[in-house]
């Protein structure tokens, strides 16, 4: 986007007053968007983001500033603003610029610019008609698709430079049941880091809305969550997310470099009970979280949190990676030229265990299976959280009893990942968009089925007996 | 940039009506952290977005790079959009209202200040607050300011301007005591002048909240009594509030259908709309350019009006009511400056009503925790015991259930000490008659 030349004199400038590091990151990026409402186009839109962010680090500190103007001008006039916060003689120089050659392990097959958006639509349109002809209480279906082409140059006054390009291509299907009094709503969201082959080949959107459509209806005549302490069953896929808020967050070095999360200086502690180990893999070809390269210029890793209970890795980007003597590895992202990067999940889950799901739905005798989860919050100094439950079932003698709605799960990250005692076999992902200091990122969140021996249940249908 | 070009071309290429929003804005944020500066970002940004009429049906684009291919990108992403549209809904591109109700709210001073004067405020605050208690371990504060302008142009002619700037500053504790517990607290405060932050007053907000709940823990499964403060009444508020969208109750999912006219919550309730209130979130257009006024929503429990945007005035042949704003694609419904009319009790007063009770001052987990169509919720909350009219030990690890509009409905007395939040509403503290809380 813009010359090796322009580049050297920006960072020069940018680091004449005494950064010791300089970084300009370059973006561009074209999306779509679709909206259906009950089978019907309600919008259409098209968008194209375009920007550069420049980075100055000085030890502990850091300035960032962004700009729409990567003119010659305008990136001169943002490094020399940014410039102004140092006051110091120059300690860094760059003399030239050479380009790392960085592999591209995740590219679409069919391009979604290639591909025509009536047929989007029509993918779109089917999957809703078989939503809301699973049953007569769907009352409104709405589907949604939105893709992005982005194109990012990364220059820094190590006298590198990367180029990456990531495609990425998403649907989203809510499934609202309604009666009298009461409306329930369901959805599900697959995409990848793919081309229009996803949609072709991987996912059975017809399928995938017929089955939101079940949980709508099924919710709409289940009886209040009881209330209570009581052993919990968290189904896979989605059901990560607990792990993804409650532990995966304070993982990053964004708190645990500045002493503010429950698991700095852990490392090589125990922290989950032996059965659990987790990873962040930014490397599974085509998934939703993954990357060639983080918003560094890092290569992607697969970073092994959690090995049979003891804590092993953080996931660390260059900055903070100073305060804590590490150096990044791989996991530094950001939304968009907007924000400052920071380090940040990927692909994180739970690694399966040996117990099949019915299995572990038999070794209980009374709880809850949360078989589909909802969002959630976490408070990150006490690692304390609250997750919704969106399809619950209660558990007796080893079987699924009766649907429950209302439920939500209260607990501590840190308790809880020391009261998992069943790990399943039946490893899954599902996609999310993460939200934290640098914005809004496409991650996957995953595990098997997990049981946890005892968590905080909250409900409308009274105290369990 | 000449926005002429987009009109004639958009003429030519036979696009009914076009309709340009330019958002041009500037930030300056900072953050200290142990009292160090340890982020600082300076940025200036432009945004492009467009609507088209293309036959009969809209068409959306926007676009971050202003070049000499700009016209062409977004006019003709425009048709294909538009083309592919099978919307049933009218669309609408706005000739202007009669009248419009135009204030200044831009603060010259504080875009003037320079910024080693809001540092050094700000690092001021952050010393302060670490000085109020020795179990304070950690403060983190941040400041934001944003300088905007809006301009919205359409193919009719109508030109509306507004330019508005404000400051936001955050501070965040964590306190450690000697068992190791950990706390934590964190105060907003939305400035449209540097002079309105008191520095003691929010200081001691910071550090009371967070030391406070040294000791808490849950309190017995059960039904209180309940009063909520201003902050979480406001939560909840805004979900009763996304209720009253036409759009969700033409479309079936809002349990307020059916109900204009009807007692909806109770006779202590009423609620007022204030979208040209002189403040910091003053707007005296909507996002389609309909001249925004003031109303009442709830009378006494009444409900009078459902909101409404262009689009769905149309579908149940009424006048919108200027709440169409941008969200997600296209134009969703927002209200602004929201008020529940304050009661004639102080919060003191009204906890003697209470005699016992729970008083919740957090609520965690709106997102997902809260069904925005049935209303039903189960969420973590703060706050305290109330004993003997008085507020006693401090409550934390407990979720409140219920469902929303049995809230409303259970509002027994309003008490006077409303408070502006960050999602600009303005509400006092209410006292819901019962609510189930579970705990230990």
């Amino acid at each position: 986007m813009i010359s090796k030349k322009l580049a050297l004199e920006v960072l020069n400038l940018a680091t004449s007053t005494g950064a010791d590091f300089a970084e300009i990151y370059l973006e561009e990026n074209n999306s779509s968007a679709i909206m259906l409402d009950n089978c019907k186009v309600e919008s259409c839109q098209d968008s194209l983001t375009y920007g550069a962010g420049i980075r100055l680090l000085k030890g502990l500190q850091s300035v960032y500033g962004y700009t729409n103007d990567i003119s010659k001008k305008g990136l001169k006039k943002l490094a020399l603003s940014l410039s102004a916060s140092f006051n110091e003689e120059r300690c860094v120089e760059v003399k030239e610029i050479s380009k790392v050659r960085v592999p591209k392990k995740h590219h679409p097959r069919i391009k979604y610019s290639d591909y025509k958006k009536e047929d989007l639509i029509k993918m779109l349109s089917e999957a809703s008609e078989e939503c809301l002809k699973y049953d007569s209480r769907i009352v409104r279906c709405r589907a949604s698709f939105s893709c992005n082409y982005k194109d990012v140059e990364i220059f820094n006054s190590e006298g590198k430079q990367f180029n990456d390009v990531r495609s990425r291509g998403r649907a989203y299907i809510i499934a609202i049941a309604a009666k009298a009094g009461a409306i329930e709503t369901s959805g599900v969201g697959p995409g990848a880091q793919k081309g229009v082959e996803f949609f072709l080949e991987d996912v059975d959107l017809k399928k995938e809305a017929r089955e939101v459509a079940k949980a709508a209806v099924t919710m709409l005549d289940a009886k209040e969550c009881p209330s209570g302490k009581m052993p919990v069953i968290i189904g896979n896929g989605f059901g990560g997310v607990i792990f993804h808020e409650a532990c995966g967050h304070s993982l990053e070095a964004t708190s645990v470099s500045k002493g503010l999360s429950v698991f700095s200086n852990k490392k090589g502690e125990k922290i989950a009970s032996d059965i659990v180990s987790a990873v962040d893999d930014a490397t599974i070809e085509g998934a939703w979280g993954s990357g060639n390269i983080d918003d560094e210029g890092n290569p992607t890793q697969r970073n092994l949190l959690i090995k049979n209970g003891i804590l092993n890795s953080y996931l660390v980007d260059n900055f903070n990676g100073r305060r804590m003597g590490e150096k990044g590895n791989g996991a530094t992202r950001r939304e968009s030229y907007k924000y400052e990067p920071t380090s940040r999940m990927s692909n994180t889950f739970i690694l399966p265990g040996k117990s099949t799901p019915e299995e572990i739905i038999a070794a209980t005798e009374f709880g809850l299976y949360a078989k589909s989860m909802g969002g959630g919050s976490v408070n990150p100094a006490t690692g304390e959280f609250n997750f919704a439950v969106n399809e619950g079932y209660i558990v007796e003698n080893g079987k699924i009893s009766y649907p429950v709605k209302g439920a939500t799960l209260i607990g501590s990250g840190k308790e809880v990942l020391l009261h998992i005692d069943m790990v399943g076999n039946d490893l899954l992902r599902a996609q999310g968009m993460c939200g934290s200091s640098s914005g809004s990122i496409p991650a996957d969140v995953g595990q098997p089925t997990i049981r946890v021996s005892e968590i905080t249940v909250g409900g409308r249908g009274g105290a369990i007996k | 940039m000449k926005y002429n070009r987009f009109f004639e071309k958009a003429n030519e290429l036979g696009i009914e009506a076009l309709e340009l929003s330019i958002v041009k804005s500037n930030k300056l944020s900072f953050g200290f952290f142990k009292n160090e500066i340890s982020s600082y970002s300076i940025a200036d940004s432009y945004k492009l977005s467009a609507r088209g009429i293309y036959n009969g049906k809209l068409g959306y684009a926007t676009s971050e790079k202003i070049d000499e291919s700009t016209v062409d990108y977004i006019l003709n992403h425009i048709k294909e959009n538009a083309s592919l549209s099978t919307s049933e809904d009218k669309p609408f591109i706005f000739p202007g209202s009669d009248r419009y109700h135009k204030k200044n709210v831009f603060n010259k001073v504080l875009e003037a200040t320079p910024a080693s004067e809001k540092v050094a405020l700000i690092k001021a605050l952050d010393a302060k607050i670490s000085s109020l208690d020795s179990r304070i371990s950690d403060v983190e504060t941040e400041y934001e300011e944003e300088t905007e302008e809006y301009i919205l142009l359409n193919s009719f002619g109508l030109k509306l301007v507004s330019k508005q700037n404000y400051a936001v500053v955050v501070a965040s504790a964590v306190a450690t005591d000697e068992q190791g517990q950990t706390k934590n607290g964190f105060e907003v405060k939305i400035l449209t002048d540097l002079s309105e932050l008191d520095q003691e007053a929010f200081a001691k907000k910071v550090v009371d909240q967070t030391i406070v709940q040294f000791g808490s823990g849950p309190c017995a499964s059960s039904k209180y009594k309940c009063v909520f403060n201003p902050k979480t009444t406001s939560a909840l508020l805004s979900f009763f509030i996304h209720s009253m969208s036409s759009e969700e109750v033409q479309k079936k999912t809002s349990l307020l259908a059916g109900k204009l006219n009807q007692q909806v919550c109770s006779k202590k309730i009423t609620i007022t709309e204030s979208p040209l209130l002189k403040n910091v979130f003053f707007r005296y257009f909507d996002d389609e350019g309909v001249a925004t006024y003031n109303k009442t929503l709830i009378r006494n429990g009444v409900l009078q009006t459902y909101l409404y945007n262009l689009t769905t005035a149309n579908k149940d042949g009424v006048q919108t009511t200027g709440n169409g704003y941008k969200g997600g694609s296209g134009i969703g419904i927002r209200a602004i400056n929201v008020a529940i009319k304050p009661g004639k009790v102080s919060e003191e007063e009204m906890l003697n009503k209470v005699g016992n009770g729970v008083y919740i001052t957090s609520l965690s987990g709106l997102h997902s925790g809260m069904n925005a169509q049935s209303g039903n919720f189960s969420l973590i909350a703060q706050g305290f015991m109330i004993r003997d009219g008085k507020l006693a030990e401090p409550l934390s690890l407990i979720t409140v259930a219920g469902n929303l509009f049995d809230v409303f409905n259970n509002v027994a007395v309003v008490a006077n000490n409303n408070e502006l939040q960050t999602n600009s509403y303005s509400v006092p503290s209410i006292f819901v008659k019962s609510i189930q809380v579970s705990g230990k």
